[in-house]
Order: C-alpha cells, then structure tokens, then sequence
C-alpha cells in the first residue's frame, strides 16, 4: 500500500490550467444554454462517532459522546426531510442524483426505493459519512460502495462524491480502477473536464460548494431565504454566461438541512424559477457526462 | 443501548397518519427552559469571550448575562404567555426551585407543565451519579409542583448511552432529547418503552442566536415559515411544533418582539392546539392505541 502522505499525482498533474474564455465552445441538445444537476446527499452517520455537522454545542461546550441530539437532527432529515424534499422534485419533475453512502442504502432502505422507483441516478458518496483520509483502506470503501449500490440498482455506479468532498492523493486513479466514470471533488469549472490518472482519465462534473446548504446554512449560517437568492443569482450569471458555450450548475441539498420545514420552500421556489426557463436542461449526472464525453470528443 | 436499537428507521409516509381532536391540524409546544448556571465553573453559554480567548473563573460578565433572564427577561414570557392564555411546559433545572424560588413559583402558579431538566447546567456526561442526580431533581420538581414529573429534557439535550434506562427507571415517561421526528415516537429501554416528542434545536434561540449568530427578527421569520409548512401538512398528517426559548435570550427588550410576533401570526389559523408535553403525551398514547 502506498504511502498516503506522498503525492502520486498532485492535482496540477491531473489537468493543466485552462481558461473557460479560451475553450472551444460545447453545445447541448435542442439549443439549450446550460444543464442543472440537482444533487441530494443521504448518508449514514454513526452514533458511536464524533457526529460529522452538529447544530447544537453542548452547555459550555467540548465534545461528550454520545452526541445524541445531533444524531437525531440529521435522523429527521432521513426520516421525515427526504420524503418532503421527494414531493418538491416530484412535483417539479426533477430525476435528481442520489449521493448516497454505501451503508445508507441498508439501513435507510425505503430511500433507495423512493429513489430507484423514480429513476434517479445513484452516486457513490463513501460507504460511511467520513473523510476519505481517514478510512482504513480507500479502495475497499469504493468497492463496497459500488456493491451497495449494485445490489439495489441492479448495476455499478457511474459517479462518486466523497464524503465532504475529502480525496486523498490517490482517489482518482482507484475510482477508474474501480469503475467509476465520474467524479465531482473538483469544483474548479463550470464545464465539466478531463483529469489524467495512471490508467485512462476520468471526467469530473461541476458540483458546488456554493449552492450547496451544508456550506451556506451549517458553516455560514445564512437564513433559509439565502438559498433561493444565491440559486437565482448563480443560476442568472452561469445563464448568462452560457450565450457562447453551454454551462453547467449544481444545487446540492441534504434532507437534514434543506428538509427542515422552514427551509424547504426556499429549494422549491429556486427549482421553479429555473424551471421557468425553456432553454435549461435539468439531467442527471450521468447524462451530462455522456453528452460531455460525446461533445468533447466530437469537437476536439 | 445506541440509538438504532432503540428505534428501527422508520420512514414517516410509511406510518399511518395520527389525528387530532377537532379535526385541529397542529399542536404547538411551547418550551421554556430556565437553567441554573454555577458561578464556579465555565459558563453553559457566552455573549462575550474574554479578551484573547481565555477561559476566566469567574466568569461574571457571562453568568450576569444569563441572570438577566431570570430577573427581568422571563417576567415578559410571563406577560405574554398570561396575555396569550397558553400554558407552556417549563423544562426546569430542579436547583432552580430553590435559587429562584420567586420564578419557579410563577411558573407553578400559572400552571405551567413542569419538565425535567437535571439538576443544574451542565452536560449529562459530565455527572458523576447520573441516577442519584435524576432522582434527586425529580424529587425536588415533585415536591414543588405538588405533581407528577412525566418528562425530561437533557442540559443541551446531553444523553449517555444509559439515559434512556435511567430515566425510565425514574418514571419519565416523555424524553425531550431525540429531535429526529415531527410525530412522537416509542423508544426501547431495559426497563420499558419512553416515547419521545418532537422539541427543537431549529425553532429554538441557542442554536438561532448564540451558535448561528442570527439577526433576533429572524426567529420570528423562520418559525413563521416552520409553522407554514407544518400547518399545510397538517391537512392530512397531524404535526407538532416545538418553540424553545430561553429568557436570556428571547427575554431580551430586542427580541421579545418577534416571540410576540410568532404567537401573534399563529394566532391567525383555526385548528391550532397549544398543549404542554403531558397533554401531547396522553393525546399520543390514546391515538397510537388505534393506530
């Protein structure tokens, strides 16, 4: 096993530097200007572990264990967030990505149900809610993910999001080895791109740390409304700047977060605004990456 | 026990869905929590961190913060919740009823439910005899109230693995601390089922205020749009919503104002119910026996 300390590749070694300004122009079907992918991030955290978000410190802090009512805040969000959040899709006709940890899919099976039983794309998202760096072998991790999902899909999954987006040196180069398509660590363009690896390159999709409600809500505390006003003004802007060569943007939810009640209707006016609109394209990851590997190939 | 073998996921569109009494669609449970904060060791919360981050003993300017509550922040819940005719549950420290004798005799007076709320503030962890602690607050909460004490909410929610146990074996029969539903819930313990109901650390003004950082007027803001939300789903599905407050926070002249406002905006819909956690609990008990 090699050294994790070491860099096998380092990330400038993966792509070189590109401006978007400079790029040859990519287009998507029926002249529409931009893809929107919608990502929800079910996982698993263990009540035996320091809990990976937590709304509420103790009386004059530290950190007790058990954390028993952080644990459960982030249960409602599987037990009742999820199902909130699935009408509002629904309603709006999203086939969203599930990002989803490989344990999840056990234990919180009715999830993978609802998200099968819809067509819904299912990404691996770490077999448990923890940084890649510390799980004990990275590539079993991935495998058993794959397997999780296998075994209610019915086949491997395409794309992989790392538990709060942690990679080590190495994660890329065992997510083509372990069959994966697609990663979406890297949130460095607004196209998707190629990174080399020590086998063939793998692609990565523009996820988001922006429109993203871990970060705004849990790390910035912004009020619920924020969601909405920075969806609509990122959607404006990427809209805008797609006139030349399509763009792609991501809104990440967790039912925890975003299926509070007093935050979900700040989703649901974002997904109707964009809805609005005739030349957005709502897909999934996997169909952005085969239009993306089509197009880049037909064009270069 | 952890906490999955206490209870299986359950998926809440899987339950069938539980109904109120005339055809009311949502309970409104208003917590209010008064704390005992010892002068001798860091305070439970800080407005104000001293100058370089350093943990002062004591901490005047913190604990005189928090006093502020009890001598002049919860008489404007009092007003309030007299004014409103809603009697909240108090979830109490028991040392309060003999530090503040003078508040927790208001409380009993206007007949408010009294809760559990261990013996002072402080995480549960952090108890040498967490069983002599329970029974010693509860004690103390009985011989006050003159009742029964029926539920309990750990400081901050706090819990040990052994908790659940220790408190059923105390005769708790409502736990405050497992905020992971909208309906109540049964959870086993080694010494018999506790039913959970559903308190708030979103609608709740430590999280809001002291951890988040959030403008006062949003407190009104966000348990307005909760109660949206939650009164539109009530239609099929009967819902809970718990408002958590602390007169050292929401009793402050600044923000009084959007508590009032909540209640007032609340007080617009018809099929609201605002019941205490005991009232909550026997409702809770006769439905699910016909579920």
């Amino acid at each position: 096993m090699s050294d994790r300390k070491t860099p096998v590749v380092l990330p400038t070694e993966r792509l070189d530097y590109s401006p978007i300004a400079g790029r040859r122009p990519l287009h998507l079907p029926d002249g529409a200007r931009m893809a929107v992918w919608v990502i929800v991030n079910v996982e698993e955290w263990d009540p035996r572990e320091p809990m990976p978000r937590t709304v509420l410190t103790p009386p004059a802090g530290g950190a007790p264990m058990p954390d028993i009512p952080n644990w459960a805040w982030h249960e409602y969000g599987n037990r009742v967030g999820f199902w909130r959040m699935l009408e509002v899709l629904d309603e709006e006709r999203v086939r969203a990505v599930l990002a989803i940890n490989g344990s999840a899919i056990a234990r919180y099976r009715p999830i993978a149900q609802a998200a099968l039983d819809r067509g819904w794309e299912f990404i691996g998202h770490g077999f448990s809610q923890k940084n890649m760096q510390k799980v004990a072998d990275e590539r079993l991790d991935i495998r058993k993910t794959a397997a999780a999902i296998r075994g209610v899909t019915g086949r491997s999954p395409r794309g992989w999001l790392g538990p709060g987006l942690t990679e080590t040196w190495e994660t890329p180069d065992l997510l083509v080895e372990e069959g994966y398509d697609y990663v979406c660590d890297w949130v460095l363009d607004d196209e998707p791109v190629w990174l080399k690896t020590r086998t063939r390159p793998i692609v990565n999709l523009p996820y988001t740390q922006e429109c993203n409600d871990v970060a705004m809500m849990l790390i910035q505390h912004h009020k619920a409304g924020e969601y909405y006003d920075r969806a609509i003004d990122q959607f404006a802007q990427i809209h805008r700047d797609a006139a030349r060569s399509a763009r792609i943007m991501a809104l990440v939810v967790h039912p925890y977060i975003m299926g509070a009640p007093h935050r979900l209707k700040y989703f649901h006016d974002a997904l109707v605004h964009i809805r609005a609109h005739k030349d957005v394209l709502f897909w999934t990851g996997e169909e952005i990456l085969d239009w993306f590997v089509r197009a880049d190939g037909a064009e270069s | 026990m952890i906490p999955r073998q206490r209870s299986t996921f359950s998926a809440i569109v899987d339950r069938p869905p539980l109904e109120l009494p005339g055809r009311a669609r949502i309970v409104v449970w208003t917590i209010v929590n008064l704390e005992y904060w010892s002068i001798s060791r860091p305070m439970a919360r800080q407005v104000l961190p001293a100058p370089t981050g350093q943990v002062l003993l004591p901490d005047l300017p913190n604990w005189a913060w928090h006093e502020y509550g009890m001598r002049v922040g919860v008489w404007r819940f009092f007003e309030l919740f007299r004014r409103l005719g809603i009697r909240p549950t108090l979830s109490i420290n028991a040392r309060v009823c003999e530090e503040y004798e003078r508040v927790a005799a208001a409380a009993r007076d206007a007949g408010w439910e009294f809760m559990g709320h261990a013996w002072e503030q402080m995480p549960i962890h952090k108890v040498d005899d967490q069983a002599a602690m329970i029974a010693k607050s509860l004690a103390v909460l009985e011989r006050f109230a003159g009742t029964r004490i029926r539920g309990w909410l750990g400081p901050g929610l706090t819990e040990t693995y052994e908790t659940p146990e220790l408190l059923a074996g105390a005769g708790i029969e409502y736990l405050g601390d497992w905020v992971y539903d909208d309906e109540p819930t049964e959870i086993r313990t080694k010494r018999g089922p506790l039913v959970t109901l559903p308190y708030s650390v979103e609608l709740n003004d430590i999280p809001m205020m002291l951890v988040q950082h959030h403008e006062s007027r949003y407190f009104a803001e966000r348990c307005i749009d909760s109660f949206e939300r939650l009164y539109q789903e009530g239609a099929e599905r009967a819902k809970i919503m718990a408002i958590a407050i602390h007169p050292y926070i929401s009793g402050q002249p600044h923000r009084i104002k959007y508590l009032e406002t909540v209640y007032d905006h609340i007080g617009r819909y018809a099929g609201v119910l605002h019941w205490n956690g005991a009232e909550i609990l026997d409702w809770y008990n006769a439905a699910r026996a016909g579920r």
